[in-house]
């Protein structure tokens, strides 16, 4: 760069030589000194233009015209800090916001999975004739083998998760063992950090797999300090030492996070249920692989029709994409969110522009006078639009710094039980791609528009005018005025979004759930099915712990249970009263102990409850929920009645026990009070409740009603559980208060961040309405100088001005509430399910808006009130 | 400029500038107001040279390499940029000039009676 800069230098010596030369010869035809000079200078012309010519022709001038304008462009943005800052803080939070909430949204839902090739992934979905739901069928294991045969699928692979008993460490844990079957890995294709994964030789002939184990990295991380000698380590799994043989990255997580992979026994007797997914082989539709599925299902189900639907059977596969975690209520508040994000970005954008617009006009006059004087209208398009540029590059690089503050704050609040384990939510190359695009898209669209407007104007009339003037502008005044309304109104559709959320989260919070969670304390319980090997034996085991934990000081009630503490997914189809059963019709079904009611603090609505000799002897009796009892025609008492539930004969795995000569047939004993067993936000669903000691399965929960604090109560527990098996493991402790508390995340996630950005949206708005109004009434300060000549007093003038922005707000409040009822049908079912517009939230909204509008207002209105009317007449503008 | 100046001062036709200075460098070296003076002497005053558009003009030739420039002393013992022609400038002096030659005799045949006829 020197030694063009060192050709300048020398280009104007030489032409100031020249210059010396005809000021000479002038001087000697006898002019005086100072006309030689001009008339040498008026000969010569414009020397800088000369200068840049000259260098023009070596084709070096764009990179120091480029930096002209940069340094021309910073030193105008630093004039007018008002603008400068407001518009920077717009696309700070547009930008920023709109950042962060996209790496979410991109973590979540676009690409949270490290598995190859994800979205080739299928599941298997079979529906009876009235089914509608598609949920992910479970096949038995003898059945997963005939589905590996079909020339439809590349690849087939099942995964059966357990809780398995990990002893060896200081205390027992149960945790859950993800079993796999031997191609599981290669079909995920996610490779180990250090050893290797599971291949098809684990597993031999017979479906015997060999003793090894793929470790988590955060079970490696937990048990072995990230050790690299943990290969060939054995950890002790259902009392069977595994050999490690590998771990996997941090963000593999199929199944499971904090545990490990163990090789699938292929012993074809066993009830083992797997979850199958599958690749199909190249050229082959979707349309046939389903059905050539649906034949081998419809012939299973000949086989086995306890395994499937009722009636004509469909098969369906499922994109592996759609049924995370995240899909349902997750997904659709992050497309809300989305959504809302969106809207703030149009807000900022709008502010932009409409600053943008304010100043262009405000600077027609300097405008006009660089084209007089020669500027060449491409240069100065091309020095405004370096200026906007240069402001949206500056609000870009500060939106990124304000996403990467913001990502945090989103993903703390972020809750962890509808994310997939996989996901991780950063800031990535896409992401930053994304950002700039918008950033450089803001600025050339709202730089260019004003840019090329003000380049044509007609120069005489712009430059009499004094570039003022009520007049001159009155189509941007209408523009600007538009731009207003929209903004609020895209506020009004954030602040409605708002309070929609706000009233569904306050739902949830006053729901009733039915029992009273306070002091109860619980915790899962796995009993080894090799050391439990008979239903009388769990059921001693039942008793006894019951028996000493009641034992315990502090402690009111104890229950134990499998299912209804409170939610149940065991779903049984159900006959009664003589009617056949069917499969569109389920109630849930919880095994129970004595003192289940008082422990949860469920009211008896009706009958009574299990004496100690029903329950003693696993008698046929039940308690229903009201909802079931409903399932009666009002005004019958179904106390004395008798129902079938059929899950009691139907197949069970082999770790689970049933009582000798158990039949479907139960006698209703009493009636409870409906408790909200299908989650918080969901209606009640019939529940059927039975004695413990019918039915043995391994997994049990605990539940225990204190004096004081329920945590105190847990050292106590854990000795009586020592004492009655010192290999026990005790699963982790919760309140039912923090299980509610879980209901109420995702609510409080939408809520927050809705909130939040509604909040933003407002101020931005704010920020819009103060800039516009306080330009237009400096616009006008000549008028309003006239005015208040010819008598009017200071409130005509607040009035004048603020009526201004009461107009143009009651048109954006008009827009932005027809448009958020239009649109509550819509989001209201994805959603708020519950939630709705009402008078009181529509009437906040109002007030908040119109508050805020005459907030922004009163500045500069109260500023035009109090204007001295003589400098006001003098006033140019 | 009043309309009877711009009637007696030509305006340079465009890229005749630079053959007008390869034409003046023809006699010897020469700084660029001696060039610009040159010019309008020779012209006898009628061909007006902006001063201002000389030196891009300098410039052009330099790069072509028709001309290069040297540090040297003026004839009032000032420090200036001498301009000389290089054999390559010297050859499209030449080509340039008979070209220029038998371009204005054509337009000065076509123009000689309406030429007569104006006296």
């Amino acid at each position: 760069m020197i030694w063009w800069k060192r050709r300048g230098g020398r280009l104007e010596k030489e032409i100031q030589t020249h210059i010396d030369f005809e000021t000479q010869e002038n001087i000697e035809a006898g002019m005086s000194t100072e006309a030689a000079r001009q008339a040498a200078m008026r000969k010569f012309g414009n020397v800088p233009l000369a200068v840049d010519k000259s260098r023009e022709v070596w084709g070096w001038l764009w990179p120091e015209r480029l930096w002209q304008d940069v340094r021309y462009a910073l030193r105008g943005l630093k004039k007018s800090p008002g603008f400068t800052v407001v518009a920077l803080l717009s696309l700070m939070l547009g930008i920023g916001t709109s950042i962060s909430l996209f790496s979410v949204v991109y973590g979540v839902l676009i690409a949270p999975y490290p598995y190859s090739r994800p979205n080739e992934i299928w599941a298997p979905a079979v529906l009876g004739a009235n089914d509608s739901a598609r949920f992910w069928h479970p096949y038995p294991l003898r059945e997963f083998v005939e589905i590996q045969k079909l020339s439809s699928f590349a690849e087939v692979m099942a995964t059966s998760p357990r809780p398995v008993l990990l002893t060896g460490g200081t205390n027992p844990e149960s945790v859950n063992g993800v079993y796999l079957t031997g191609g599981a890995f290669n079909f995920i294709g996610v490779k180990p950090v250090i050893g290797r994964t599971i291949q098809p030789f684990d597993i031999h002939a017979g479906g015997e797999p060999d003793a090894v184990v793929v470790l988590t990295y955060s079970f490696w991380q937990r048990v072995f300090n990230s050790d690299v000698h943990a290969l060939g380590k054995k950890i002790v799994v259902n009392d069977v030492p595994y050999t490690v043989i590998g771990v996997m990255p941090p963000r593999f997580g199929w199944w499971t996070n904090d545990s490990f992979w163990l090789p699938l026994p292929m012993h074809m007797a066993d009830d083992t249920f797997v979850h199958v997914i599958m690749r199909l082989r190249p050229g082959i539709t979707k349309q046939v692989a389903e059905q050539q599925l649906n034949e081998l299902n419809i012939r299973l189900a000949a086989q086995y029709p306890r395994e499937f639907p009722k009636g004509h059977l469909r098969t369906v596969l499922l994109n592996y994409m759609d049924i995370t975690q995240a899909s349902g209520q997750m997904s659709a508040s992050l497309h809300l969110l989305l959504v809302a994000v969106g809207l703030l970005l149009l807000i900022a954008c709008v502010n932009v522009a409409n600053l943008q617009l304010a100043r262009t006009t405000a600077r027609a006059r300097e405008i006009a006078m660089r084209l007089a004087i020669g500027a060449g209208r491409a240069r100065l398009v091309r020095l405004l639009l370096t200026e906007s540029v240069i402001l949206s590059v500056l609000g870009g690089a500060l939106g990124v710094m304000f996403a990467v503050a913001s990502t945090r704050i989103v993903v703390a609040l972020i809750p962890p039980d509808y994310v997939p384990n996989e996901a991780r939510i950063t800031i990535n190359e896409y992401v930053l791609l994304f950002s700039l695009a918008v950033s450089m898209l803001t600025g050339i669209l709202f730089g260019l528009a004003p840019a090329l407007r003000s380049s044509r104007p007609d120069l005489v009339e712009t430059l009499k005018d004094g570039g003022g003037g009520a007049t001159g502008s009155a189509r941007a005044q209408t523009l600007r005025n538009w731009l207003v309304i929209a903004e609020i109104s895209l506020s009004v559709f954030l602040l409605a979004g708002a309070s929609l959320a706000i009233r569904s989260f306050v739902q949830v919070l006053r729901t009733d759930p039915g029992f009273q969670p306070e002091r109860v304390l619980r915790m899962d319980l796995t009993l080894p099915p090799k050391q439990y090997t008979s239903l009388e034996q769990r059921n001693m085991f039942d008793r006894n712990l019951l028996q000493s934990v009641m034992s315990l000081p502090g402690v009111e009630s104890a229950a134990l249970g499998n299912g209804g503490m409170p939610y149940s997914n065991w779903r049984s189809s159900y006959s009664f009263e003589g009617q056949p059963s069917s499969d569109d019709r389920k109630i849930i079904v919880s095994l129970i102990s004595s003192q289940y009611p008082q422990t949860l603090g469920i009211p008896l609505k009706r009958g009574r409850e299990f004496t100690e000799a029903e329950l003693e002897n696993g008698m046929h009796v039940a308690l229903i929920n009201e909802s079931a009892a409903r399932l009666w025609p009002s005004g019958e008492d179904p106390t004395g009645r008798h129902m079938q539930i059929d899950a009691l004969i139907g197949p069970t795995p082999e770790s689970v026990f049933k009582a000798a000569g158990i039949t479907p047939d139960v006698t209703i004993v009493g009636v409870v009070g409906d408790i909200k067993n299908a989650g918080l936000g969901d209606a009640t669903v019939p529940a059927i409740y039975l004695p413990y000691t019918m039915f043995g399965p391994p997994d049990r929960q605990l539940a225990v009603r204190t004096f004081g604090d329920p945590m105190t109560a847990l050292n106590g527990v854990r000795e009586k559980v020592r004492e009655l098996d010192k290999d026990l493991a005790l699963g982790r402790p919760v309140t039912l208060d923090e299980v509610l508390g879980d209901e109420t995340q995702q609510p409080r996630f939408t809520m927050a961040l809705l909130t939040g950005f509604a909040a933003l949206g407002l101020s931005l708005a704010a920020i819009g309405i103060y800039s516009v109004i306080s330009y237009n009434v400096s616009q006008r300060v000549h008028e309003i100088g006239v005015r208040m000549a010819l008598g009017a007093k200071r409130g005509d003038i607040l009035k004048l001005v603020l009526l201004m922005v009461a107009k143009v707000a009651a048109l954006g409040l008009v827009i932005g509430l027809s448009g958020s009822i239009a649109l509550e049908r819509i989001v209201r079912f994805q959603v708020f399910a519950k939630a709705s517009f009402d008078a009181t939230s529509l009437a906040m909204v109002v007030i908040v808006l119109a508050g805020t509008a005459m907030l922004a207002a009163w500045l500069p209105a109260s500023r035009a009130g109090n204007l001295d009317p003589v400098a006001a007449l003098r006033h140019e503008a | 400029m009043t309309t009877r100046e711009i009637d007696n001062e030509l305006e340079l036709l465009q890229g005749t500038l630079d053959l007008l200075i390869l034409q003046t460098l023809a006699f010897g070296h020469a700084h660029g107001h001696a060039i610009a003076r040159s010019i309008e002497r020779r012209s006898e005053e009628v061909l007006q040279v902006g001063h201002g558009s000389l030196y891009p003009a300098l410039q052009r030739l330099l790069k072509q390499g028709l001309i290069v420039a040297e540090d040297g002393i003026s004839e009032n013992n000032r420090k200036a940029r001498f301009y000389r022609l290089t054999a390559k400038g010297r050859k499209k002096l030449f080509a340039e000039t008979s070209k220029w030659q038998r371009f204005s005799d054509a337009v000065a045949r076509i123009l000689a009676p309406l030429a007569e006829e104006s006296k």
